[in-house]
């Protein structure tokens, strides 16, 4: 979907206070919702304010939105693709996670096994370079940031996302090479898929999904976790916009329900250390094999 | 709390059963709760209409083995902790 921000514009104080946050394992508030006029508005502090509105007589939504002085265009968009398409998505109805995702496969027959697994986790969590050190690996990747799910013929069809990976500069460096070229060492940078990051450009069917632990120095273990347990764990994975509209969270919590019954689902601890991810590599391979 | 006490449950509570436990999540809170079987049981009932305790042990009385001395107790446990954490409420006969 093309979509492209308004001017820049500040930040002023909201009239409210808003009804959710996002919050960071830092404390730190990544996106603020508010009622406005008959629609909401998001806000990402010091990033963009996005203005939803529903479509007369429509299902969709109007989304406008207003980067903060100094943010720049590219930020917003992502800020788009990862954040306001996956909320609004959900509000739909269907079936968006914050994650990223490769293509495996099992046994000989590579076109028939295919699957995708998904990793799940908070923001900083390890999820996109995880990703990227499978790509590298010759698995593709499906996704960095958003898990699109369409349930149709009895499986979860993982949609593929863009063919970027957003990655911190050591990250970049670690896949792609020294002599790789980053900008600013405390920013993401956008990555363009390649030879040697390649990406799956066909949906696939999920098979597993992993969880990833937020104890960045555990030793390396893979728990299946058990069906009422994977529920809990996964919804607080989806992008919800109106955690006051319980006629939609209802159904949200049922169409989770169903994906934790139909999809094995485990914890995923692992050392963030980029000699470790071999080892974690091999360690997912192993149990998608076991399926 | 008495076994003539008659209850419904909350419409801010959403549950569904997975893997043999009913998962309760409460949308106000977003605190989630888990009952087992029998406890699984009664929420469904509790779900399909108002019930006072007398006419839930009854119920489950007929349908699984245990003593009606010990249905009540439990069921007066769980009636309570369902009640302070506010998924049910007290409703008139």
């Amino acid at each position: 979907m093309d979509w492209t921000p308004e001017t820049a514009r500040e930040q002023r104080p909201l009239p409210a206070d808003p009804y959710d946050r996002w919050v960071s394992p830092q404390g730190v508030c990544m996106a603020e919702f508010h009622r406005s006029g008959g629609g909401y508005l998001i806000r990402f502090p010091y990033q963009c304010d996005f203005q939803l509105d529903q479509d007369p007589g429509g299902e969709g939504f109007r989304i406008i939105g207003w980067p903060a002085p100094d943010c720049d265009t590219q930020s917003v968009i992502n800020l788009f693709h990862n954040a306001i398409q996956p909320i609004l998505g959900n509000h739909g109805g269907g079936l968006f996670l914050h994650g990223s995702a490769v293509r495996l496969a099992s046994g000989d027959d590579e076109s028939q096994a295919a699957g995708a697994v998904a990793f799940l986790g908070l923001s900083r969590g390890g999820k996109t370079t995880l990703a990227g050190s499978f790509a590298q690996s010759g698995f593709p990747f499906l996704t960095e940031d958003v898990i699109d799910l369409s349930h149709r013929e009895g499986s979860y069809w993982l949609q593929p996302k863009r063919s970027k990976l957003r990655l911190f500069a050591d990250s970049a460096r670690f896949l792609l090479g020294e002599e790789f070229e980053v900008g600013d060492d405390e920013l993401k940078q956008d990555v363009e898929a390649g030879g040697t990051l390649p990406f799956a450009r066909q949906e696939v069917p999920l098979r597993q999904i992993y969880v990833l632990g937020t104890d960045h120095s555990a030793a390396l273990k893979i728990r299946r976790l058990s069906l009422p347990d994977a529920l809990k764990t996964l919804m607080p994975h989806a992008f919800i916009l109106d955690v006051e509209d319980k006629p939609r969270l209802k159904g949200h919590f049922a169409r989770m329900a169903d994906l934790s019954q139909d999809i094995p689902c485990y914890a995923l601890d692992f050392t963030r250390d980029y000699a470790e991810l071999p080892r974690v590599r091999r360690a997912v391979l192993e149990n998608f094999a076991s399926l | 709390m008495q076994l003539t006490d008659r209850f419904t449950v909350s419409d801010d509570v959403v549950a569904r059963e997975v893997g043999g436990e009913m998962v309760l999540l409460d949308l106000n809170s977003g605190q989630y709760f888990g009952l087992d079987t029998v406890g699984g049981r009664i929420w469904t009932l509790l779900s399909e209409r108002p019930h006072d305790l007398k006419e839930l042990c009854d119920l489950i009385e007929a349908e699984f083995d245990a003593p009606r001395d010990r249905i009540e107790a439990d069921l007066l446990a769980l009636a309570k902790e369902l009640r302070d954490q506010e998924l049910i409420s007290a409703c008139a006969a």
